[in-house]
């Protein structure tokens, strides 16, 4: 089998998620199966534009997968003029996800910006699963209330007895909740030590996984999604690479303690 | 199995072979030796070795991954067909370089695209009893003796050569062309055994320095700034050496096309560089400091094997003329 062959996914829905991304529902076309986990992403193709990895936004326990696109470069764009039923390609699912089997039950997840994308699939997955969890919060910042993804998820979360707070960088009229960094947040949400899941920029990153060493969690408890470039996704072509591991088989979801000296 | 052949006898040899399979081996080329399709010329198997790797018919800077053609909306892809081939004239290390690849490419995930030439391929390696000045093998521990990976395996005796046999394609090679030649004895495998040893000394005695022990020290010492000023980032040195296999992928025409995959570079200034802009090396010493690490210390992590085989083509390249492999380098 030729590992940079794709499957055909049909785009199936189309909604808008900000004023620049999308998020998008793949129907695979071939005959496999397609499993996956929270925390994994996919090489997706538009033939002729070429290929770029994209991480799923969706919880395998709903039966679709989707993903958010941001108009970012060639290829994401290509994703973004594409209709209800255009072709993609789709390889995958790369990497390792989330370590769902070893992560505790009390669950923090930090997010920035679109990488909240990925995160998305976590909290959907945690649920769906919800009584395999204990104590669960999200904390989420955007640049301004109109970056925000996933706005009219919050209140379902919320019912779940998931914890879920909001800030944005900058704020406007329209917006009343919190304004500054995440980690202005972390003081603000009662939360037991335990796992913590993050995707964001490295900045940000850094400074939360300070302020929740500082709270009692345990630096090998707190994991990251990492963002490389990509080329391959099956750990050949070596864009991806960070110390001796491969982002893109390796992770993307690495232990702090492992990836900090690289962020 | 160990066979001697005449130097008359080698274009009869490979004019036979030629009828079966295309024979790619070093000849002349505008006054230096490349590897091309053998069609008669006369080989160049003495001297130094190519610029150019012979891994690089095997892992080429540019293939076709696979063709897309559309019809109605869906596609259909067709991968490209390999042909048998015979390479004749790869020196140990370049053997050394396959077995590097082999060790990260065949893993799962396999790299399909490679094992379809490597496996189409029939290897007939040359053992380098003379070694080339820049050539560093003996100390990393990869040449100037061949002692595994190829089928065939040719040894420089003077008037003939001395032919081992390392796979069963390799006894075969010889079992289907007996006309050419002859029983070896013990003392031309001693003759062989005092020629690699020579070539050795003379390696070694070239640069005392260098040892593979060495080289995590050497690189932690390094001062990569002032080596990272005197880099150009052209990515010669990676585009060049047999190890090196970074690549890009992309794709040519619509509707129907090829994704390509072509040579990249962990030295050039975008290699890492993410939409966003954010790049994670983006210093010239870095990347510089990387390439070695990767080398020294990420390969062997993962694989058992260095990523630098000593071929010393880094240094023939490199526009800035930096001597990587010398003592004011690695201190």
């Amino acid at each position: 089998m030729n590992e940079y062959i794709p499957l055909q996914a049909e785009i199936t829905d189309i909604d808008r998620v900000t004023s620049d991304s999308y998020l998008i529902t793949l129907q695979i076309l071939d005959d496999v199966e397609f499993d996956y986990r929270p925390g994994q992403f996919i090489m997706v193709s538009v033939f002729g534009l070429g290929e770029c990895p994209i991480s799923i936004a969706s919880s395998p326990t709903r039966g679709r997968l989707q993903i958010c696109i941001r108009r970012a470069g060639k290829i994401t764009s290509g994703i973004m003029d594409s209709m209800i039923g255009d072709v993609l390609g789709v390889r995958g699912p790369c990497g390792n996800g989330f370590p769902l089997g070893t992560m505790r039950e009390n669950i923090l997840i930090v997010g920035g910006g679109s990488g909240f994308a990925t995160l998305r699939g976590l909290i959907n997955y945690i649920v769906d699963k919800r009584d395999d969890f204990g104590e669960v919060a999200v904390v989420y910042g955007a640049r301004t209330s109109q970056d925000l993804y996933f706005m009219q998820e919050y209140k379902g979360w919320q019912r779940e007895g998931i914890k879920v707070g909001i800030t944005v960088d900058v704020g406007d009229e329209s917006w009343t909740g919190n304004v500054g960094m995440v980690t202005s947040l972390l003081d603000k949400i009662k939360i037991s030590p335990g796992s913590a899941a993050m995707c964001g920029p490295p900045v940000m990153i850094n400074a939360v996984a300070a302020k929740l060493m500082s709270m009692g969690f345990y630096r090998s408890e707190i994991y990251v999604s990492m963002e490389r470039h990509m080329k391959c996704g099956i750990g050949k072509c070596e864009h991806c690479t960070v110390g001796p591991y491969h982002v893109c088989q390796d992770g993307p979801v690495f232990s702090y303690d492992k990836v900090k000296d690289w962020l | 199995m160990i066979a001697l052949i005449s130097k008359e006898d080698m274009v009869p040899f490979l004019q036979a072979v030629s009828r079966k399979m295309e024979v790619v081996a070093p000849v002349m080329d505008q006054g230096t030796p490349a590897y091309v399709t053998w069609k008669g010329q006369p080989l160049a198997l003495e001297g130094e070795n190519p610029l150019v790797s012979p891994v690089k018919l095997l892992y080429p800077q540019r293939e076709v991954l696979f063709r897309y053609i559309q019809e109605c909306g869906s596609y259909t892809f067709e991968e490209p067909e390999q042909k048998a081939r015979l390479i004749l004239g790869v020196r140990p290390c370049d053997m050394q370089a396959l077995k590097v690849l082999d060790s990260l490419l065949y893993p799962e995930p396999t790299d399909q695209a490679y094992q379809n030439r490597r496996r189409s391929a029939v290897i007939a390696a040359v053992s380098c009893v003379d070694p080339g000045v820049g050539c560093f093998c003996a100390q990393i521990g990869s040449g100037p003796e061949c002692k595994e990976g190829c089928d065939l395996l040719f040894t420089d005796l003077g008037p003939r050569y001395l032919v081992e046999t390392f796979s069963p394609a390799g006894v075969l090679m010889l079992k289907e062309h007996p006309e050419f030649f002859t029983p070896a004895t013990r003392s031309h495998l001693q003759e062989k055994e005092r020629l690699l040893k020579e070539a050795r000394e003379k390696i070694v005695q070239a640069r005392p320095w260098i040892s593979r022990e060495g080289m995590a020290e050497a690189i932690k010492n390094a001062d990569w700034k002032s080596l990272g000023e005197r880099c150009l980032s052209c990515g010669g040195c990676s585009f060049i050496c047999p190890v090196c296999h970074c690549f890009s992928i992309y794709d040519q025409g619509v509707p129907d096309g090829e994704r390509v995959r072509c040579a990249d570079s962990c030295i050039l200034s975008g290699f890492s560089r993410m939409t966003s802009g954010a790049n994670p090396r983006p210093d010239p010493g870095q990347r510089l400091c990387n390439w070695y690490l990767d080398k020294f210390e990420y390969t062997p992590q993962k694989t058992g094997h260095l990523g630098c085989v000593g071929c010393g083509r880094c240094n023939r390249v490199c526009l800035s003329a930096i001597d990587r492999w010398s003592q004011e380098v690695l201190k």
